[in-house]
């Protein structure tokens, strides 16, 4: 991973509020043009750790550097923030609200304006632009948050649980600019407990618990790493096979199929033409990966262990 | 830099263009308007003159009352009247409220009737039927016995409402008995005016050059002054507190904090609020100059001198650092308040210890209005909190020194840069507690921390 690639790098970061420990010894990179996951259950220090990152927070110890630089208020101009606990003013329009968020993030009004326009159009809420916030649904709000979050145009965006409270269509649509933004060559970090919805999105994941590291790399990597070979069969005969203690370790029977974990060093070829040396009439022969959601869980009951 | 004006902006709008604000705003001197001009223009147009046939059976007493009711002799009375409502300020309103409809009543046109040989029954009858013909509005019957115990004079009239008529009528009349009395004791009217006339207590007191001025004007000036600042840094303050809550309650804190300092948005917030404040002051203050200039015109025009408190341009400037230096560290301490709670109701808890400090400034100024060169107002005008409350008060009083003017704006200025130092550091860590109000102890350590 060369360095101009790299868009965030987090190296030995440690938080502390008076004795209890955010962050522990906390190291990642991030790669530009890429989706990273930001994964771990409630209280595992993922707030804090984008506090500091946005620079509304600074670690204890440890370094952050972003686009090769400390953070600072330069830095935020840079970064387009959507907090999992965020608002808008009631009593204000949405423009209003908008230019003042695009101003904040040093953008000019007329530049402002133009995007704002733009940015209503494509989320459909042109009409919106006059009305005050506290008559938007909960849903639009969402979606106005969501603006005000690229609205400056960050190089790096930082979206924590965007989807909380979004209707399935309107989840799909903002999955859609995400990947636009992706293909502008954004990074993005997107923090979620949804492992399937991170699974759809990330290039790469780190997942936290207990204020450290647990695991990180691409998402190949992860489950690569995890890899038990599992393999779903549904088949007519072939049980002799299925008893060879060499190929098989485990058998767990379901309604209409069978979840074999194949010996470590057996693999799912000679698996297969044994079983069909054996007459077995095969209907179903699917080596599957661990899904996100099943090492999650492993992982966290592992480390609260 | 740009940063900090649009926070300046958007605080500055969210007030001004608030209705609660625009109504405050010019509610004030529409009010004031009301109570000064409407009264004076419905007064001003003069209703029909009164038609009144004086039946005097004493025949002594009618020309001098004609003479007395004249317009000449009425408008001197009213420009009489005018001059005493001023200096006599604390008259009730119905006493004004009279006094002023008595200044515009309508003039009388006496209408000539012949009662010789006639009784009195004959009288009232004949006259009653001319005021039902509407043929006249009153009339009056004065006695043949002027001193008599039971001597009476009939006033009766149709316009029921004419107390001002009434009263100039009534006072008319006493006038030209009591002359006709003193005729009959040998004195003259202008003899009595000289022995009962009121002595002339001039008080005025002396400024440091020995210069005569005008007490009364400087207390009034001083405790209007006072007062003003009193409201308006706690209005303002309570504006800061909330606004403050409501990004808290609202979860805008964060996206705030990661687009700008807490010093930009702490420091914005202030000036933003305070020119808003600043807005609503001049408007209501071009507006009492102009009305106040409009009364003056038309008191100079009735050939009244009135005096003003002597207030030199340097003391308005003086007032307006002053107002500043006491909204800056008011409103800090406010959005200090802010930072810690969780509701606005919660905020109006603590409210309370600004408040204090407020009052106890007021009173304050009270002393430093009796004597504003005691040590005791040397200390408060020059004392963190009191100061921008007293200082004005005691610059009208006396003017002190400058370097005691320098020292408390320096002692001031220090004291609002630690407290929005202070505040600007609570805000930042308090703003991203959500759910609950804040320990001293914990704050003391956000202090420490952050």
């Amino acid at each position: 991973m060369s360095e101009n690639n790299t868009t965030l790098k987090v190296e030995n970061v440690s938080k502390q509020y008076g004795d209890f420990t955010a962050v522990e010894n906390l190291s990642f990179n991030v790669r530009a043009g890429r989706v990273f996951g930001f994964l771990g259950p409630n209280g595992a220090g993922k707030t804090t750790t984008i506090r500091m990152i946005v620079g509304i927070t600074f670690p204890d110890e440890g370094t952050i550097e972003l686009f090769g630089e400390r953070i600072s208020n330069e830095t935020q101009n840079r970064i387009g923030y959507l907090p999992e606990e965020r608002g808008l003013y009631k009593k204000m329009k949405v423009q209003d609200q908008l230019r003042y968020f695009a101003a904040l993030k040093n953008v000019s009004q007329t530049e402002a304006d133009r995007r704002i326009d733009f940015w209503l159009e494509r989320m459909k809420l042109s009409e919106w632009k006059k009305k005050k916030t506290m008559d938007l649904s909960k849903g639009m709000s969402q979606k106005i948050q969501f603006i005000a979050t690229v609205l400056h145009n960050p190089d790096l965006l930082i979206l924590d649980e965007p989807f909380s409270g979004l209707d399935p269509v309107n989840v799909e649509f903002l999955i859609e600019v995400v990947a636009e933004l992706k293909a502008q060559h954004k990074t993005i970090i997107f923090s979620t407990h949804l492992m399937e919805t991170a699974e759809r999105l990330c290039d790469d994941i780190i997942l936290i618990n207990k204020s450290r590291k647990v695991i990180g790399g691409t998402l190949r990597e992860v489950k690569a790493s995890f890899g038990k070979n599992l393999i779903a069969l549904r088949a007519f005969g072939g049980e002799s096979v299925l008893e060879d203690k060499s190929l098989v370790t485990r058998i767990i029977e379901h309604v209409d199929e069978k979840e074999i974990e194949l010996n470590e060093h057996a693999d799912a070829q000679t698996l297969l033409k044994r079983l069909i040396e054996n007459g077995a009439i095969i209907s179903k022969f699917e080596q599957i990966e661990p899904s996100l959601n099943d090492i999650f869980i492993e992982k966290i009951t592992e480390t609260n262990a | 830099m740009r940063k900090f004006l649009a926070v300046v902006k958007h605080e500055y709008k969210k007030v001004v263009l608030k209705w609660s604000f625009i109504v405050s705003t010019l509610l004030l001197p529409i009010i004031l308007a009301f109570s000064t001009i409407v009264p004076a223009l419905i007064f001003s147009i003069k209703g029909e003159p009164t038609r009144i046939t004086i039946v005097d059976q004493s025949g002594k007493i009618a020309p001098r009352l004609k003479e007395n009711l004249s317009a000449e002799r009425m408008s001197a009375r009213v420009e009489e009247i005018a001059k005493d409502s001023l200096t006599n300020l604390d008259a009730s309103q119905q006493e004004q409220m009279k006094r002023s409809a008595e200044q515009f009543s309508t003039p009388f046109v006496f209408t000539d009737y012949n009662f010789a040989e006639k009784s009195l029954e004959q009288i009232r009858r004949e006259l009653g039927e001319k005021i039902t013909a509407k043929e006249l509005e009153a009339y009056l019957i004065i006695p043949n016995n002027l001193d008599a115990v039971d001597a009476k004079y009939e006033f009766r009239s149709r316009k029921a409402g004419d107390f001002g008529g009434e009263r100039n009528l009534r006072d008319a009349l006493n006038e030209a008995v009591r002359s006709e009395r003193l005729a009959g004791a040998n004195i003259s009217e202008v003899q009595l005016k000289n022995l009962s006339r009121n002595v002339d207590f001039d008080a005025k007191s002396l400024d440091e050059k020995g210069d005569e001025k005008d007490s009364d004007s400087v207390y009034i000036a001083s405790l209007i002054i006072g007062l003003m600042i009193y409201i308006l840094l706690q209005i303002y303050g309570q504006m800061i507190m909330s606004a403050v809550v409501e990004e808290k309650e609202t979860r805008i804190a964060e996206i705030l904090f990661s687009s700008a300092k807490p010093f930009e948005l702490m420091m914005g917030k202030l000036v933003g609020v305070g020119l808003a404040g600043l807005t609503q002051l001049a408007i209501w203050i071009i507006s009492a100059l102009v009305l106040v200039g409009i009364g003056i015109a038309q008191m100079s025009a009735a050939g009244m001198s009135i005096s003003i408190p002597n207030i030199s341009p340097l003391m308005v400037v003086y007032f307006f650092i002053f107002f500043l230096l006491g909204f800056f560290i008011y409103a800090s301490i406010f959005a200090l308040i802010g930072s810690m709670v969780t509701t606005v109701q919660e905020g109006g808890q603590f409210a309370i210890l600004p408040i204090i400090l407020l009052i106890v400034g007021f009173y304050f100024s009270l002393a430093v209005m009796r004597d504003a060169n005691s040590s005791l107002s040397f200390w408060v005008s020059i004392a963190p909190f009191f100061a921008p409350i007293t200082m004005p008060v005691r610059i009208l009083g006396e003017t002190p020194p400058f370097w005691q003017i320098a020292l408390s704006i320096f002692v001031n200025a220090v004291t609002i840069a630690g407290l929005v130092w202070l505040a600007a550091r609570v805000y930042r860590v308090g703003m991203l507690m959500y759910g609950k109000r804040a320990t001293i102890p914990e704050v003391w350590k956000w202090i420490r921390q952050s």
